[in-house]
């Protein structure tokens, strides 16, 4: 075996060591930077249906919200129910302090029973003169009692008697300004119109509340419902009697079956969504607090079947909407036609696929036509 | 013989000028011939490493005139244009201390010089290779020069000098780190060289050892030189 | 003839490939810190890049909305729409912050997209690397990698939290910020909608103030703190060009007729490479310069110390004959030599470290060539010093003396 010089020992290392150097800078060079090839995930164009539905936000609301207050002004004297009762449909809630009222009452009482003794004693005169003269006027053609008593008679008579109706309408009178106090007492009194739960106690007892002034808020828990809007953009196909997924934000997770009640009929502008009533199926056992948060999915019937690409892999090429399929290990940009969504992410094609085709779903960059790509099963895995 | 060797006359050295100027040199004159092997000796100070200097081209003597064979290299100021290629081709050098290139391996510091000259790489090593087989010492033509004995450096370092054929070899202490034996040796070779090529040399020395070895000797003294006859003794 | 210079690296191969690796990392310093500021040019162009539009409309007399904070009413983008020349114009919101994921917190820059349009439209990343696009008008995220989420992680802005349904990459702020993409009435709320306890002590402050709430007019104070909560504001709007009109003109148009300034692409970069990280720059400038002077230093003391080394045989070597540019051009090779190696373990070592940097480093090769005849020039010039010494070597010193 021929002996290797010490010259050729180190020309041999110092070449490796070049070399491996070298070797690596090319590598580096290619493998990484702007010259790197660009990893891609590809995936085959699906058919199906999209499942489309609609993703709205809302607040739970009650649909009536009764607001029972005092058509006086005046203190409350008695509040007998507080946030969270039940109540039964005419049950006393409260009273307001009536102040003179009762006194006033007592009076107009007595008033009327002396109007009625009064009464019975016209009552009285008048059956007298009309006995008097039902009897001068018997006796008058046979000429017993004179015109003049008899006349004198008659008039007695229509004295009392419009003393009589004077003493009624007194009475009528006294009854009714009694009626009307007796009234007034009612309105101090706070009922419940429905049965329902106080949601809302404005006052405390002792309180001077003016007329109109909300005291009690109270609803039906039975007729709570989602008031949802739906950005305008993509609520096509919004209509009542959709079935809805209701996601209450404090019970994240939990979802609750109810449909779309009705979708109204204004939009609001400002916001540019639209506005719809969604109703629970059946109301959650805990009524959900008055103004939560909820999130509605309503599910639109799905759509006839077609090419279907997901949503990340959707360009937007020298004003082309697109896909870049890749065809014998080479890029291209085809254009497409778009249709509906899904929530998932999936998208319909109208045109410009016919399925099958293997297109890049997600890129570490933008891609051109001239770029080089590199097919990876996921990029965060390969970028670990 | 006339036609080789070296012949100095009324060589002058001046450093400085004027009020300040100092010869180092003040006349030497030699005379060297072809084959013959001379002896250079003087005290420190005496202008032997100056005499040296001036005879290997890296400086200028003042005055004077130096033949090299049948070419008057020096006249009152250098005959020759390129000075570098005089030292290459004209003039060996062997040194007190051998001065090989440390990364070249010994048969290339040897072939540097024909190389230097313009031979192809692979002549200028077959010749290299031929000294150093006849100096004994091929079986290190590919060691690094680190890697050699004293003795062996200096035979490299004398095939260097010889490689390019030079008329004349200026050797400088060539035996200096030497033992006896070894410098017998090295004086040996130059004797057999000189013989062998037809060269010219002058060991400047002062190795009390080797200078009965010369046939003649030239004393430097102040700047002047004389000439002595040597004991010639035998070297075997 | 051999080659002097070559042999005198083989001779001393050890010796010179550490001093060519110590250099090879001085210089992967320096292309790093080009790197360094080719990233935040980059990370300014990425911005634009990923916006996807072709004009900005920003709030009167403002740089918005990157570099100044600038609020458009939101439903300006409609009659932008109606003028001629425009294609597409969306509402944007920017908006940096922390935003916060369990324990822990990452500052991000929160963009707000219109949904539910096509994931074409200016504002949405272009490009995903999992995950899909946002489908749900609210409260789902796309993010950028750097904020090391994860898909299905749910994260905090604000009071809301969102999922995180697709993760995209390289989509940072000027700043270098990771971005994360929410739907638009999401990120005006974020943006414009206090903290809870700042929302409580204001609305008692309107609670206390009389003419807010008057006893007589019991919806009153309710109709003023509903409208205190509302906005109605965005950063920008997101213009993109119909075919054949041109960026200028139709700008021009915006900024006569709505009273408000718009940028164009070229406008823009100006404004985020000129002005924005402009100081940064310079410093990184400064920083090369430095780095510069630095390398030259060192190839140049370690040229001159290798011939030192040497000066003897240098000697030598003239004495036996050989030329001046002989000797030069061995002290030349040996210099290039040193830095082709120092150049190459520069690259290489610069390509290893870019990604273990925080904010983005962007090696081009445009750079890497520059770099590489920048190192060969220092080279030369560094070894200008050791040169001239050895062409001053005096041949007579190898004779003793």
């Amino acid at each position: 075996m021929k002996k290797i010089s010490p010259i050729n020992r180190r020309k041999i290392s110092i070449t490796l060591v070049l070399l491996s150097l070298f070797v690596t800078f090319i590598y580096v060079g290619l493998r990484s930077g702007p010259l790197a090839p660009i990893r891609v995930v590809v995936a085959k164009v699906d058919r199906g249906e999209v499942a489309t539905s609609l993703f709205g936000l809302g607040t739970v609301e009650a649909r009536n919200t009764h607001k029972i207050g005092p058509t006086i002004t005046g203190r409350t004297k008695i509040l007998t129910v507080d946030i969270g009762d039940a109540v039964q449909a005419g049950q006393l809630l409260g009273e307001m302090d009536s102040i003179d009222l009762e006194s006033r009452a007592a009076s107009q009482s007595a008033s009327i029973r002396r109007i009625e003794a009064s009464s019975y004693q016209a009552e009285a005169t008048h059956s007298y003169a009309k006995g008097e003269a039902d009897r001068a006027e018997k006796l008058f053609p046979a000429g017993a009692v004179s015109k003049s008593l008899l006349d004198s008679r008659r008039k007695e008579l229509r004295i009392a008697e419009a003393d009589l109706l004077a003493a009624r309408e007194d009475l009528a009178r006294a009854k009714s300004d009694y009626d009307a106090i007796k009234n007034q007492l009612d309105n101090a009194r706070l009922v419940s119109p429905i049965e329902g739960i106080v949601v809302l106690r404005n006052a405390e007892v002792g309180t001077t509340v003016v007329a109109g002034q909300t005291v009690f808020e109270i609803i039906d828990p039975k007729s709570i419902w989602i008031n949802a809007r739906f950005d305008q953009i993509s609520s096509s196909g919004l209509k009542e009697n959709l079935s809805a997924k209701i996601v209450l934000r404090s019970r994240n997770g939990e979802s609750l079956k109810g449909q779309v009640l009705y979708v109204e009929p204004k939009a609001d502008s400002v916001t540019e969504e639209m506005l719809a009533k969604v109703i629970f199926d059946t109301p959650p056992e805990s009524l959900p607090p008055l103004g939560e948060l909820a999130e509605v999915t309503v599910s639109l019937p799905p759509l006839v079947s077609s090419p279907i690409v997901p949503n990340a892999s959707i360009q937007y090429v020298d004003g082309k909407t697109g896909v870049w399929e890749i065809k014998d290990g080479s890029l291209s940009f085809v254009p497409v036609v778009l249709g509906s969504s899904d929530l998932d992410g999936h998208v319909q094609v109208r045109e410009g696929l016919k399925g099958g085709e293997d297109i890049v779903v997600y890129s570490e960059k933008s891609l051109s036509v001239h770029s080089r790509i590199h097919v990876v099963d996921g990029i965060q895995e390969a970028v670990r | 013989m006339s036609g080789k060797g070296i012949r100095i006359e009324g060589l002058k050295k001046r450093y400085g000028e004027g009020n300040t100027a100092v010869y180092a040199l003040k006349n030497v004159d030699m005379q060297v011939d072809a084959g013959e092997v001379v002896g250079l000796i003087g005290p420190s100070g005496s202008g032997k490493t100056t005499l040296l200097k001036c005879l290997g081209a890296v400086i200028d003597p003042t005055e004077g005139r130096m033949t090299l064979g049948n070419e008057v290299i020096f006249d009152n100021g250098w005959k020759v244009r390129d000075l570098r290629a005089l030292r290459r081709d004209k003039i060996g050098f062997v040194f007190q201390a051998p001065y090989l290139i440390p990364f070249l391996d010994v048969t290339d510091n040897v072939a540097l010089l024909p190389m230097l000259a313009g031979a192809p790489n692979e002549e200028a090593r077959k010749r290299a290779k031929d000294l150093l087989a006849a100096l004994d010492v091929q079986h290190r033509a590919n060691a690094m020069p680190s890697q050699l004995s004293g003795g062996e450096q200096q035979r490299v370092a004398i095939a260097r000098g010889l490689v390019n054929r030079p008329p004349i070899i200026l050797a400088d202490e060539p035996t200096a780190p030497l033992d006896s034996a070894r410098a017998m040796a090295v004086i040996r070779i130059l004797n057999n060289m000189a013989q062998e090529f037809e060269t010219a040399i002058i060991v400047v020395t002062h190795d009390e050892k080797i200078i009965p070895t010369f046939k003649r000797i030239y004393h430097i003294r102040d700047g002047i030189t004389h000439e002595e006859v040597g004991e010639g003794r035998n070297i075997e | 003839m051999i080659n002097l210079a070559s042999r005198d690296i083989l001779h001393a191969w050890g010796k010179f490939v550490f001093t060519g690796i110590g250099l090879g990392l001085l210089i992967g310093v320096t292309l790093v810190m080009a790197g360094v500021y080719r990233g935040m040019v980059d990370d300014g162009k990425a911005l634009l890049d990923n916006s996807r539009a072709d004009l900005w409309v920003v709030q009167k007399d403002t740089l918005g909305p990157y570099a100044e904070s600038s609020s458009v009413n939101d439903d300006i983008y409609r009659s932008i729409m109606l003028m001629p020349g425009i294609q597409q114009a969306v509402n944007v919101t920017y908006l940096t912050m922390q935003v916060r994921k369990e324990g822990k917190d990452v500052r991000a820059m929160v963009v707000g997209i219109t949904p539910n349009t096509e994931p074409t439209y200016p504002g949405w990343p272009p490009y995903l690397v999992s995950g899909r696009q946002i489908t749900r008008s609210h409260y789902e995220a796309v993010a950028d990698v750097k904020t090391g989420f994860q898909l299905g992680d749910k994260i905090t802005i604000r009071r809301n939290k969102y999922e995180v349904v697709g993760l995209t990459r390289r989509m940072v702020s000027s700043s270098g910020d990771p971005m994360i993409f929410i739907p638009l009435k999401d990120a005006q709320e974020a943006q414009f909608l206090k903290d809870n306890d700042a929302i409580l002590q204001s609305r008692r402050r309107v609670e206390g103030n009389p003419v807010f709430n008057q006893p007589g007019i019991p919806n009153l104070l309710e109709a003023t703190l509903a409208a205190q909560n509302t906005n109605s504001y965005v950063n920008a709007v997101l213009i993109r060009l119909a075919p054949d009109f041109s960026s200028e003109e139709v700008a021009e148009n915006i900024t006569r007729w709505k009273r408000l300034t718009v940028y164009t692409r070229i406008q823009m970069e100006a404004i985020l490479v000129g002005k924005l990280i402009a100081t940064s720059a310079k410093q990184i400038a400064m920083f090369l310069v430095i780095l510069a002077v630095v390398s030259a230093a060192i190839v140049a003391f370690i040229i001159y110390t290798l011939t030192m080394d040497k000066i003897r045989e240098i000697a030598v070597l003239k004495l036996i004959g050989t030329r001046n540019r002989t000797i030069a051009s061995m002290i030349l090779q040996q210099a290039l030599a040193l830095g082709f190696i120092g150049f190459i373990v520069g690259k290489i070592s610069a390509t290893f470290a870019a990604p273990a940097f925080p904010k983005y480093v962007l090696l081009t090769p445009q750079d890497s060539i520059a770099g590489f005849f920048i190192v060969m020039l220092i080279c030369t010039l560094a070894s200008i010093v050791a040169i001239r010494i050895a062409i001053k070597v005096d041949p007579a010193e190898a004779i003793g003396g």
